[in-house]
Order: structure tokens, then sequence, then C-alpha cells
């Protein structure tokens, strides 16, 4: 019987190949996105997974008023092994915040990501080098670089013993040893190129050096919430014991938390939980499609289910049970669902790598450990059901008497179901369309809107020397504006690419307001084109500039309620700055932020080095300036190194985009996606309609009915159907986008364009289709359809 | 073989009731043809769908041999159907996309014949009904009357006890119509119990009974003399 069974299947399928060929291709076409979309899932959520200690391993962090932060002090690692025996291992590790230059004879690297890491640490996270972790003795380091790195080193080495390298500038070369390679985890929270690996570190620093990651290690079955108190009780008393809380002072200000391992690459308690929505986003929609391609898959199977009513007549009358005609059909529509899942393997590879580029990440399918390989079947399961199910309902339900005698009527209930379905798929569709629309609108705000300054032509040159002394960088300045094509230089301690900086409580006019502090040098604002408000700028004509002369945005003027700013004292870390200047906002952090409150200072002794060069160069001279600088680095910046490595600041800005210019993309693809499913099955399912009304289409026409009317009755239905999704999205997509554009400070509003170019397009559409579709029906001879009554 | 008492059908619409059958009584002797006439509408599909266990009525009896039908369940039905009755319709219901000899052999796989034993009966009534060079055609490949002889063909590979035949001449010319109705005959010879449902008299005067209906009653029973002498 099964071979019976599948020779009517394949003869079935093959007779009517348009239709087989959109349905499984459709949903081959969905699955190769839902599959994407479930790698990068899988990818995303298992960082670290492999770590046998995956769930025993927690991040030490403190909680501030304003923020949360997973740097700790170095005591209080040592503290916590001490009183708790429910923490096995304690590890601490130090990023380093600089490229280093590492050279040899033979080559010259920069190491990136330098991690300084406890041997302990080094267990915790199953950190093992080329030849195996080894216990340094003491105070003894162990050095390995990453083993692309030891290869450009040291070409011709085939052993492992330990080589001299030199770091730094050629000029002033530092040398030490390296122990050997290292194969990074590149699938680990821990991510480094270069990695010193010591018994401990930050040995004799207080609990004023919160400069270090610390991570625990529990006992399975450990509750944490009760770790995690008894950790900020003890952390609060080492403050006190160490005269780090002044009497009075509130000791709760600070408080220290535990944040699972398993958080910490999406959704840290420190940090942003962007990836994350981003990501639940992404997998929604990736199901979503999916969805879709089943119901379109449903509706083509119940649409083509005339065909079958015969085939069930007579089974049934020879004795079919039902459950035996529903198996049929469900294992027809399985081998459907199988072929489907291969080729969209095969769509899937093919995308795999724009995917790669778009989402920063090197997923492969073809690999052993594939976790593919279990969800894939379960995949094909509930698609089978979700597609098949009903049309095995509906297909072994058919009730012989009826059908054969040629009334193959499908029930109202399925025209209602059919429609239903078919509405959704355009739903769906619209909202995808409308949001593209929206997504698009503000983007094009981002990069058309004037964001305050101007990071064109401004280079950023990578450099590890500190400049925090004007009268120190002066001379570097003075070269490089002897460089012609260059218009102006600073340095500052941090870049406005959205990156963090530090702040500080500040008093003006009575008030106390925190500040973000940005340590500038002069030129500051003229390299990068900040406007000025009021008062003037920096100027080394002014001697006090150096020493206590600060600039405050319009955002930390409101801040303060100062009227008239300029001349007014701003006090803090111990300095009485006069306000010298006010600037306007510039949007550094992007779009998604409002405007700190920020004050500018070439002096601050609470601040951080000024390590960030920037370089204005006039646009015409760009290539010239940079072969200047390239050649004339090691004399310009002599500490700094031989290599003048560069990056644009308007690229780096750019960045910020770059997860908005993701999901631009993921809503360009979706939008497509659904649209070209939605069409598919309109396509399939028009040419049924019109099968159907074949007779009514002749009789009305030998009644005087010309082509045009025909085609309007046939799109009338189809007409209000998408009018009705319409109706039905547009106020989702309205809620979905506002809430999309909420996360944005700086935004468009919305209007009612992207609604009807959305509307329009759909409609548009559909006609198109259905007319194609129906064009054979209303050109056909009427008598040819009336001969067979 | 047949005893049916009292059968009543009523088929409902959302506006109308329309009595289908209204208290048939009728008896069908083992080896028996019998015929069923009357206008359209008069319930005579109506009535062989009850027979052929594909309709269930209202309320009557239903005895086939001694055993009560009407009160099976659906999975009973099917098993008793699959076991005792041969169906032949108008429009032939050949599927589409097997063969002839798959067509045929469709019934003994759901009867759950082995294999080699079904491939002997197919080719032996491939054989009765004169169709072997069709045996790999597709039911389009075929002649009306061609289709038909693999509907009659499939109808009796199991044989049946009881063969249901509803219009079998209606879809065909008086050539093809006429080598039907000679081959029910030649089954009903060989003691199958045949009821058709017939518009033509001429088909009718095949069987050795007429039975005709009209609004859901029996009105008249006619012996086909002819027909019974022959066979006395």
């Amino acid at each position: 019987m099964f071979k019976l069974n599948l020779k009517i299947a394949l003869r079935n399928l093959w007779k009517n190949k348009g239709i087989t060929a959109i349905n499984v291709g459709g949903l081959s076409i969905a699955l190769a996105a839902f599959i994407l979309v479930m790698m990068y899932f899988t990818y995303e959520t298992s960082f670290d997974k492999k770590n046998p200690n995956y769930d025993n391993i927690y991040v030490v962090g403190r909680t501030f008023p304003d923020f949360k932060t997973n740097f700790t002090p170095p005591p209080l690692a040592k503290a916590i092994k001490e009183a708790f025996a429910e923490v096995v291992a304690v590890g601490k590790m130090k990023p380093s915040g600089f490229e280093f230059a590492a050279f040899t004879d033979q080559g010259t690297v920069f190491t990136k990501k330098q991690l300084f890491m406890e041997y302990e640490a080094a267990k915790m996270f199953n950190i093992i080098p080329e030849g195996g972790l080894e216990k340094p003795n003491g105070t003894e380091t162990f050095y390995y670089l990453s083993k692309p790195y030891m290869q450009t080193l040291y070409p011709n080495k085939t052993d492992n013993k330990p080589e001299i390298v030199s770091f730094g500038s050629k000029a002033e070369p530092m040398s030490g040893q390296v122990k050997g390679s290292i194969v990074p985890n590149p699938h680990s929270n821990i991510s480094f190129d270069a990695v010193s690996i010591v018994n401990e570190i930050g040995a004799g620093e207080s609990y004023g050096y919160p400069n270090y990651y610390t991570y625990i290690q529990v006992k399975p079955g450990t509750d944490i919430a009760t770790l995690e108190s008894k950790i900020n009780t003890l952390y609060q008393a080492e403050l006190k014991k160490n005269g780090m809380i002044e009497e009075g002072e509130n000791a709760t200000v600070t408080t220290a938390f535990l944040d699972p391992l398993k958080n910490q690459h999406l959704r840290p308690k420190a940090g942003n939980d962007a990836n994350y929505k981003v990501l639940i986003a992404l997998s929604l929609l990736g199901f979503a499609i999916l969805i879709i391609a089943c119901i379109n898959f449903t509706n083509l199977s119940i649409a083509q289910a005339t065909k079958r009513a015969k085939e069930v007549g007579v089974k049934k009358v020879m004795g079919a049970f039902r459950y035996q005609l529903t198996a049929q059909f469900l294992i027809e529509i399985l081998v459907q669902c199988f072929i489907a899942t291969l080729l969209s393997l095969v769509i899937a590879e093919i995308i795999l790598p724009q995917f790669n580029r778009l989402f920063l990440v090197d997923l492969t399918i073809w690999q052993i450990d594939n976790d593919l390989i279990w969800q894939l079947p379960i995949i094909l399961v509930f698609i089978t059901l979700i597609a098949g199910y009903y049309p095995a309902m509906v297909l072994s339900g058919f009730k012989p008497v009826a059908v054969l005698k040629g009334n193959f009527q499908t029930s109202r209930q399925t025209y209602w179901l059919r429609n239903s379905l078919l509405v959704t798929q355009f739903s769906v569709a619209v909202i995808f369309i409308t949001g593209l629309l929206i997504i698009n609108s503000q983007l094009k705000y981002m990069r058309t809107q004037d964001v305050g300054f101007n990071p064109n032509q401004v280079l950023r040159v990578k450099n590890i020397v500190y400049f925090n002394d004007p009268e120190k960088f002066a001379p570097i300045k003075e070269k490089i504006l002897k460089v012609p094509g260059v218009k102006a230089t600073t340095v500052a301690n941090i870049l406005p690419d959205g990156s963090e900086t530090g702040s500080n409580g500040y008093t003006a006019n009575g008030t106390q307001a925190s500040l973000d502090f940005i340590d500038v040098d002069y030129d500051y604002f003229e390299t990068l084109d900040i406007k000025l408000k009021e008062g003037r700028l920096f100027s080394a004509e002014f001697k006090g500039d150096a020493q206590n002369a600060a600039i405050l945005n319009e955002a930390a003027v409101a801040r303060f309620g100062l009227k008239d700013p300029i001349g007014k004292v701003v006090r803090g870390c111990n300095t009485d700055y006069t306000i010298v200047g006010v600037i306007k906002d510039f949007k550094a952090n992007g779009f998604e932020k409002a405007v700190e409150p920020s004050i500018y200072s070439i002096n601050n002794p609470c601040g951080n080095g000024k390590t960030e060069i920037m370089i204005k160069v006039d646009e015409n001279q760009m290539a010239a300036v940079l072969a200047t600088l390239k050649a004339n680095w090691k004399d310009i910046n002599k500490r700094d190194g031989d290599n003048f490595r560069y990056e644009f600041l308007d690229e780096m800005y750019g960045k910020l985009f770059k997860k908005q210019e993701q999901l631009q993309s993921v809503f360009f693809a979706a939008a497509m996606l659904t649209i070209l499913i939605a069409i598919l099955g309109l396509f399939a399912f028009a040419k049924y309609i019109t099968n159907g009304r074949i007779k009514e289409i002749a009789v009305r026409k030998i009644l005087g009915a010309n082509d045009l009317q025909i085609f309007k009755l046939l799109n009338t239905s189809f007409f209000y159907m998408v009018m009705i999704a319409n109706i039905i999205s547009w106020p989702l997509a309205y809620i979905l986008t506002k809430k999309w554009l909420e996360t944005f400070v700086y935004r468009v509003d919305i209007s009612a364009l992207p609604f009807i170019i959305s509307g329009l397009i759909t409609v548009l559409l559909t006609i198109v289709t259905v007319t194609l579709q129906a064009r054979a029906a209303v050109k056909a001879n009427p008598v040819n359809a009336l001969k067979y009554e | 073989m047949i005893t049916i008492e009292n059968l009543e059908k009523v088929y409902k619409t959302e506006e109308i009731e329309t009595t289908a059958l209204n208290g048939i009584n009728l008896h069908v002797a083992t080896g028996e043809f019998v015929s069923i006439m009357g206008p359209s509408g008069c319930g005579k599909s109506t009535l062989l769908n009850v027979m052929g266990l594909l309709d269930k009525p209202e309320s009557g009896s239903y005895k086939f041999i001694d055993t009560e039908l009407l009160t099976l369940n659906d999975r009973e039905r099917s098993n008793f159907r699959k076991r005792n009755m041969g169906f032949v319709f108008q429009n032939f219901n050949l599927i589409d996309e097997l063969t002839v000899f798959e067509n045929i052999e469709l019934p003994l796989i759901y009867n759950k014949v082995p294999a080699g034993e079904r491939k002997k009966l197919v080719n032996e009534i491939i054989g009765r009904m004169n169709i072997v060079n069709r045996s790999g055609h597709f039911p389009q490949q075929l002649s009306g009357g061609q289709q038909q002889r693999v509907a009659v063909a499939r109808a009796l590979v199991t044989k049946p006890k009881l063969v249901l035949a509803d219009e079998p001449t209606g879809n065909l010319d008086s050539t093809h119509g006429n080598e039907v109705m000679e081959l029910l005959c030649e089954l009903n010879e060989t003691g199958t119990t045949i009821v058709m449902v017939t518009h033509s008299s001429h088909d009718a005067s095949f069987s050795n009974r007429i039975i005709n209906l009209k609004d859901g009653h029996v009105i008249s029973e006619k012996i086909n003399k002819g027909k019974t002498e022959e066979l006395i």
C-alpha cells in the first residue's frame, strides 16, 4: 500500500509541477532564513557553554547610583576567597587598553586585545596554551601570543621553547619572553590575542583601584541570592575597614552583585541588553516567516484538495479508514517538507557568507558538532504538522457519496480559513514593508542630520603615550601641523565615537550635578568643528586655560540652571574651574542617547590619560598627509613606535549605526521574503479560484461581459482581502515602529506615507498577480468552457 | 440476502428538509439481479448508497444475510464493505494517477491480500475483462468503455457477494453500454448478487426484477419475465 500511495503522491506532484515548485520553493526559502536565524541564535546563546564550569561561574560587579560596572578592586577577590567555602575558585583578569607592537627580526604584530590573567582564572575558563597550562612559580609571568602572531614573529619555529620578543618602539624597546602560542576560543566571553598568566595580579593595590574583573566559581547547587548578599555585606565591611567610607557617608552607595557567566555575552547586568533584544526580535522574525510559509503550504494544499477528492472517495468505498488516508497525506507533506529542508540547506549555504558579514560572525553549516543535526528533524516534524495537519484532515474527511458524484465543494469553514490565512500572510508582509520604510526614514535622518560636529577627514592615530600635560604634546603637535594638508590636531582622553567617558560630581550655582568629563588639549573643538555658543574656546594665549578653565555644553549649563555662565565657577575634583565658554550640544553618542551634560577641561586631576590623537586633514590632501605621517611618525612621536596606525573618525562614528543598519538589512530581507511568499501563494491561489470560475466566466462572456469587467470581477475579492490585511496591520506596524523609534532620543515622526505606500505596493502586486493568472481564463473561448458540461 | 425494512432517510439543509427514502421495504435474494428505476430525485441513488454503507439512514433496518448493518460503527462498516461489496459508478471513478493494473489492485491492498496473490487475481480478472494489453495504461489513455471495464474489474477482483452499480452505462455509448451490461449478466450468472440503479429500461431489461421508486416510496415491483424464464 505504501508503494502505491507513494506512486500516487509522486505522480500527483509531478502533474502539478508548478504548484509543487511554489509550495516547496516558498517553504525552503523561508526555512533557509529560519535555519540561519536559528544557527545565529544557538551561536549567540552558547558563548562559553562548552566550559564544564559554565553554570557555576559568576562575575562580581558593583552597582553605583546611576550605573553598574564589572570593574572591581583586587583585594575584594582575595576577601571572597577567604570568607566563603562555597566559592571554590576566584580569578582576576585585567584588559590592556592599548595596542602594543611586538616585533622580532622577522616581523611585527600588534596585540589588540591583551589580557592579564591569574592562573586560577585561566583554569576556570579552560584556557589552555599549546603544550598545556602551566602554573607560574612565584611572581613569574607566562606570556602567550595567539598562533598567527607567533607564526609571523617566528616563521621557522618548530619547537615549544620560549622566545625573546621586543615590545613598543624600536627606538626605546622593552623586551620580554614569550612562553608559547595559544589558540583562543572565538566562542568565549574571554577574548584576547595575547595573554599574560600570573599567580596574582594587582597584589599591592587597594580598594581604590577598581581596574580588575573578578570571576568566581561556586560549588554546584549554591544559593546565589544568599551568596550575593553575603558578598555585598563583606564588600561593605571591607570598604569601611580600609577607610574607603568616611564617617557619616552612606555605605550602600556602591553595592556588589553577582552576574552569571551565561548572561555575559548578551545581557550583562553591567552593560546593555540591546544585542539580546535584537536576537529575540530576529528569532521572532524568522519564526514568523516560517509560519507564513507553512500557511502558504496549507492554503495551497487545501486549494489542491479537490483534485484528490475522487481518490479519497474511491479509497473509502474500498474500505480505507480515515486514519490511513490522514497518514497518507501527512507522509506526502512530510516528503515535500523533507525536500524543502534539503533545498533550504543549500539556500542557507549560499546566503551564509552575506549573513556572516552582516552579523560579524563565522557560522558554518557543515560541521559535525552542529546543533542543526538534532534541530532539523524537530523542525521538519514541526512544519509538517503545522503545514500538513489541516489539509490532511480536510482531504481525509471528504464524504465519498458527495465527491464520487462530482461534488468537490470544500466546506464554508475551509473557505473562511483559506481567506483568513491569505489575509494573515499579507498582514505580516504589510508590517514588514511599513517597518522597513520607517527604519529607512530614521536611518536617513541619522545620516543627514547635523550631529553638531564633523568627524569627516579626521584621523585618529593609535598611540600609547600619555599627553596629559599640554607642554608635552606641544612639540608633537608642532611637527604634525608642519605636514602640508593638516588643518588642526589635538589629543583627548576619549573619542566622540560613542565611547563612554567617566563622570564626576561638580557644583555650580549652588547645584550639585554629575557631569561627564572630557579631558582635552588646545584645538579640540576646532579639530572636530564643534560650534561655540558663547564665550571663547581654549587658547594657549590664556595661561590659566591649562590650569583651571572649563568649557561646558548646553546640557551642563541647563543642568546647573546657569543664566550667564561665562566667568562663573564650577567646582569639582578639588578644583575651581572658571567657565570660559559654552559649546552647542553635539551627538558624540549617536542618536540613541541624549547628549550628556559635559565639562571639557585641559587639566583634570581626576581624569584619564589623554592618548587619543586626532588630526583634521584637508580633504584633497588626505593621501599625501597619510604618506608623510607614515614616513615621519617615528620622529614625530618617538616613544610610540615605528608604526603609524590610524583610523578614520567618521568610520568609527559610523559604527554607532551598525546595529541599526543590521536591522535595516534584516527587515529588507524579511519584507522581500514575506512579499515573495505571499505573492507565490496568491499566484497559485488565484489560479485555483479562476479555474473554479471558468464556467461562470464563460456564461458572463456569452451574456456580454467584456474582459475588463471579468478582470474586475476576479480581482474584487482579492482586493478586499488585501485591504483588510492593510487595515489590520497598520495599527500593529504603528505600535511596533513607535516602540522601536522610542529607543532613539533623536528620531523622526511617523507619517502616514509609509502606511499608504505599503498599502499601494500590496494592492498593486495583488492586482498584477491575479490579472496575470486570470488572463488565460478570460481570453479563452467561452464555448470550450461550456462544451464539457 | 438483503432485507430492508422501513428505511427512512432525510436530507437537511439550512432551509429545507427533503425526504429521500420514505419507509422503504425491500428484499433481495442471493444471486438476484435487481434494477432500481425511477425519475431523478426519487431516492434511488440514496438507496444504493445506504445499501453500500456509504450513507446512514435515520431509521429502519438493513440486514445482510443475518447481520444488522445499521448498528455498525464506521470502522465496522468499512470492514464489512471491503469484504462483501463491490462498486461500479457512472463516472467510473478510477484514480487518474494509477495505472489500470494498480487501480484494480487497490481493493486487494485494502483487504490485505499478499502481493503474489494480488498479482495473480488482478491478471486473472484483466484477462477475463479483455484488457490485458491496457494494464500499464493510465485511465485518461482509455476509452469510456474500457474505463468502465476496468471499474467493473476493480469491483469484482475481491469476489464480493454483492455488486452495487450506479448507472454503469450512463456515460457510455450504446455499444460500450451493452458490453458492460453483458459483463454484469455474466457475473450474475456465476452467482454474484447485483443491485443496479438505472434510468434506462434497456439496461433494466437485463435484470431479474425491476423496482420503481417515486418520492422515496417503492411504487411498483416487476418480475422481468423474459429474463426469469430464460433463467429457468
